[in-house]
């Protein structure tokens, strides 16, 4: 399977400041990537790369098999993007917006566009000008799911948006994928969004990638947490190694796992008499917040035997 | 794939989007150039006259600059004479607004963002921007020609004259090109090309006015004036505006090639980490609003002080017979004397400051539209406080600027021909008077705004336009309307001329705009803040 993006130590410097620096993905063909980062991190950045309109200073970005500087026109035949933050011309209304950005691209599918209005609830008939920021994003959104492109870039698509247009938005993007042709690079914040539709994710963090992988590896790399009844007063489970944050209350316990300590741990537990248990897999928000907060980033880990 | 892909689509949007604004650049320009033809037919009927106004205009150095130096006593040529000087402006300047709304606001909107992720290639905006902008530039030149042959002029001169016309926009469409590659964001970028406009235009008048020909040779649109329509025809000056235009085009295209979205040749600059006197409502008015004050007063500075290098000229003037001079003296009621002359030239300048009022309505209007008052009054600061603000900065500014024009009038006027002790004092009493009456013109803009939110533009401007129009200085120059009742400038006493000054006047004014002002205050007050 060939890879749809795939960027290595890609560099982009804006005066004295690194935007991006060194930055790593790789997005294969079919597949809906998360991409995930604190404000700041480069997100954008990268996306405008990907875009051809910004000039990389550093690194190699290859995208849909070309180069998006220079075959940026042909690249664009193929995808379609919305931005995080949608402006439109406020004295055209949502109508003319979508057909513009339509035939831009190089014509879009009628019926679908229709079906798009329909089910997003968007009067195109209104000027711009009064859509709230929600309308302007669906504007953005119908404009780039009514086309045909074979990659969508989503730049916090959703941001604006109510629940319920939220999991309208989720649906089209999982019907494109039924088709399995269709990539999908989406950036965002929301990360039940992410674990509901993502097959890989990327962490970055000051330019730079801290994670990669499907979410059950990464899950790998995270703690378990874990919160334990027992018979009698625990013994001897701080100096276990793979155990943090040791917490006990009489006989309970609270305390969160390193995945390949699990067994050496549970063994310990039923050892002392288990009357209650609850363990908890690491959620997305727990790994992006471990991220988030872990100050001077490393080099960056992959997990690429996970794909 | 050629640099060509998307452009067709981008070339109709802009036109889409240009609707609104061009036609009127077009009529302006159409306009100007036909009440050219009859101001000179109304005025200098005679050849008789022609050759006096020739005379006139031969022994003054700053009526030479005002529309160039070679002047014959015909009609064609005395009306591009005088409609010259502004139509390459005006066609320029809507050049340089036009390309930079197309390319470089795009860019600052995040609309650019959008546009060129789809099939549109990096060259393509701007291809769109100068084929839009030159297209309303050769229609504005055509649409000029075919009006002043309809008008009876002779067709080669016209057609020359157009194509002047429609070139001087071109120059400027590649100049504002490289400036939207080259500048931080659009605001400069139009600051760049507007200035570049200006300084054109002051090495052309320097040029005529001194008789030096160099620097008009040097001035993209002394190129338009050195046509030479009506007269010998040098088209070959034609082809030097359109090499330069593609030239500039060319080095744009270069630049674009090469700079990042959103970016251009030097950095933006770092603002303040702190605003320490950012406190209270005029506070951020001020902020948000002196540069467009020091803007209009260095406007107001220059316009006074080339009112102040005429006056030498105006006292030859008044000791011939001029059906112009005559109208204003005789709707003044001032005998010959230079303070008539000079009291007009202090009534043109008000009614333009009387612009600045109503611009900063229409400010405080796009604060509310595009949401940032919002921001503003979601903390304790009342909408009457907010708005009491800018009206605050705008009153006082205005007569800021007519203080300005007083003092720059008076003592130049004094120092080329006055006295020092007398004139300044009078000059800048008279331009003092005229402020009530330029309040008076915002007051009721902030009344439209207070009413009628969605129509404040429209009536705003109207009510400039009227005042200007029905006032004391288009009606003398036209013989009619003059000094209609209902413009506030009517109501103006002259300080100016030795008869003691009637107040009640002033205080009428002061009433009927504090009765404005309080209407569309409390209209602001009651209604829904979009």
């Amino acid at each position: 399977m060939s890879d749809a993006i795939s960027v290595t130590g890609l560099v982009k410097a804006f005066g004295g400041t690194r935007a991006l620096d060194g930055l790593d993905l790789v997005v294969g063909t079919g597949e809906v990537h998360g991409f995930l980062g604190p404000n700041g991190a480069g997100k954008s950045t990268t996306i405008r790369v990907l875009l051809g309109m910004l000039r990389a200073d550093a690194g190699t970005a290859r995208l849909l098999g070309g180069d998006p500087w220079a075959d940026a026109t042909e690249l664009h035949r193929r995808l379609a993007y919305v931005p995080g933050d949608v402006t439109l011309w406020p004295h055209l209304s949502g109508g003319e917006v979508i057909d513009l950005l339509g035939r831009l691209r190089g014509g879009l599918d009628e019926g679908r566009r229709a079906e798009l209005l329909e089910r997003f609830d968007l009067d195109p008939r209104k000027k711009c000008r009064t859509y709230s920021k929600g309308n302007r994003q669906k504007v953005a959104l119908i404009a780039a799911l009514a086309s045909d492109a074979e990659l969508l870039i989503l730049d916090e698509p959703t941001s604006g948006l109510d629940p319920l247009m939220e999991e309208v938005f989720r649906e089209t993007v999982r019907e494109g994928r039924r088709g399995g042709h269709r990539t999908v690079l989406l950036s965002s914040h929301i990360l039940a969004e992410v674990e509901t539709l993502c097959d890989r994710v990327t962490i970055i963090k000051d330019g730079r990638t801290v994670e990669s992988g499907t979410l059950a590896g990464l899950r790998h790399l995270t703690r378990t947490s874990i919160q334990a009844d027992l018979a009698a007063p625990p013994r001897g489970l701080a100096d276990l190694p793979g155990v943090h944050g040791l917490r006990a209350e009489g006989e309970r316990v609270w305390f969160d796992v390193d995945t390949d300590a699990m067994d050496t741990v549970l063994r310990r537990l039923t050892e002392a008499g288990v009357r209650g248990l609850i363990s908890r897999p690491p959620t997305l928000e727990e790994l992006f917040l471990r991220h988030y907060d872990r100050t001077g980033a490393s080099g960056g880990r992959h997990v690429g035997a996970a794909r | 794939m050629t640099a060509l892909t998307g452009t067709g689509p981008l070339v109709r949007l802009a036109l889409r989007r240009e609707r609104a604004i061009a036609p009127w650049w077009i009529l302006l320009i159409v306009a100007l150039g036909l009440a050219m033809v009859a101001y000179v037919n109304r005025n200098m009927g005679t050849d008789e006259l022609k050759l006096t106004y020739i005379d006139i205009i031969r022994s003054n150095a700053f009526l030479q600059g005002l529309g160039g130096a070679s002047v014959e006593p015909r009609l064609d040529v005395l009306a591009t004479w005088r409609s010259g000087g502004f139509l390459y402006v005006a066609s320029a300047f809507a050049a340089v607004m036009s390309v930079v709304r197309h390319t470089r606001r795009e860019e600052d909107a995040g609309r650019s963002e959008l546009v060129r992720s789809a099939v549109v290639s990096r060259q393509a905006q701007l291809t769109a921007a100068v084929l839009v902008a030159a297209g309303i530039s050769l229609t504005a030149g055509l649409c000029t020609a075919v009006a002043l042959i309809g008008a009876g002029l002779q067709p080669l001169g016209s057609f020359a004259y157009g194509a002047a016309v429609a070139a001087a926009g071109w120059v400027f469409a590649g100049l504002a090109a490289v400036a939207a590659q080259a500048a931080r964001n659009a605001r400069s970028a139009t600051a760049i090309g507007l200035a570049a406009l200006a300084a054109g235009h002051v090495m052309r008048y320097v040029a005529d006015a001194s008789g030096q020909q160099w620097p008009k040779y040097l001035s993209p649109i002394g190129w338009g004036h050195l046509v030479r329509p009506y007269q010998d025809e040098r088209w070959w000056m034609l082809g030097v505006s359109i090499a330069a235009g593609a030239v500039l085009l060319a080095v744009a295209y270069r630049l674009l090639a090469r700079r990042d979205l959103g970016a251009g040749l030097f950095p933006e600059r770092l603002g303040r980490a702190r605003a320490p006197e950012l406190r209270g409502p005029i506070s951020l008015a001020w902020r948000l609003h002196r540069s467009l004050l020091a803007k209009w007063a260095a406007g107001v500075a220059f316009f006074a002080a080339a009112a102040a290098g005429l006056s030498p000229l105006a006292r030859d003037l008044l000791s011939r017979p001029s059906l112009v001079v005559d109208n204003i003296r005789s709707l003044l009621g001032m005998s010959g004397t230079l303070g008539a002359y000079s009291w007009y030239l202090i009534l043109i300048l008000a009614y333009a400051v009387a612009l600045y009022p109503v611009l900063m309505i229409l400010r405080l209007r796009a604060e509310e539209t595009s949401g940032r008052a919002e921001a503003v009054q979601a903390t304790p600061m009342t909408r009457l406080r907010w708005a009491a603000g800018h009206l605050v900065v705008t009153g006082l500014g205005t007569a800021a600027l007519m203080a300005v024009a007083g003092l720059v009038f008076g003592t130049l006027y004094s120092l080329l021909a006055g006295d020092l002790t007398t004139d300044l004092p009078r000059f800048f009493a008279g331009a003092l008077a005229t402020v009530p009456a330029a309040w008076c013109v915002g007051a009721v803009c902030v009344l439209a705004y207070g009413l009628l939110p969605r129509a404040c533009a429209a009536v705003s401007w109207t009510a400039w336009a009227l005042t200007a129009a029905l006032g004391q200085v288009a009606g003398p120059l036209y013989g009619q309307w003059g000094g209609s009742p209902l413009e506030p400038f009517h109501y103006v006493p002259n300080v100016f001329t030795a008869t003691p000054a009637d107040i009640l006047p002033i205080a009428a004014l002061l009433a009927v705009t504090a009765a404005l002002l309080g209407g569309g205050l409390l209209c602001l007050r009651h209604r829904d803040f979009h």
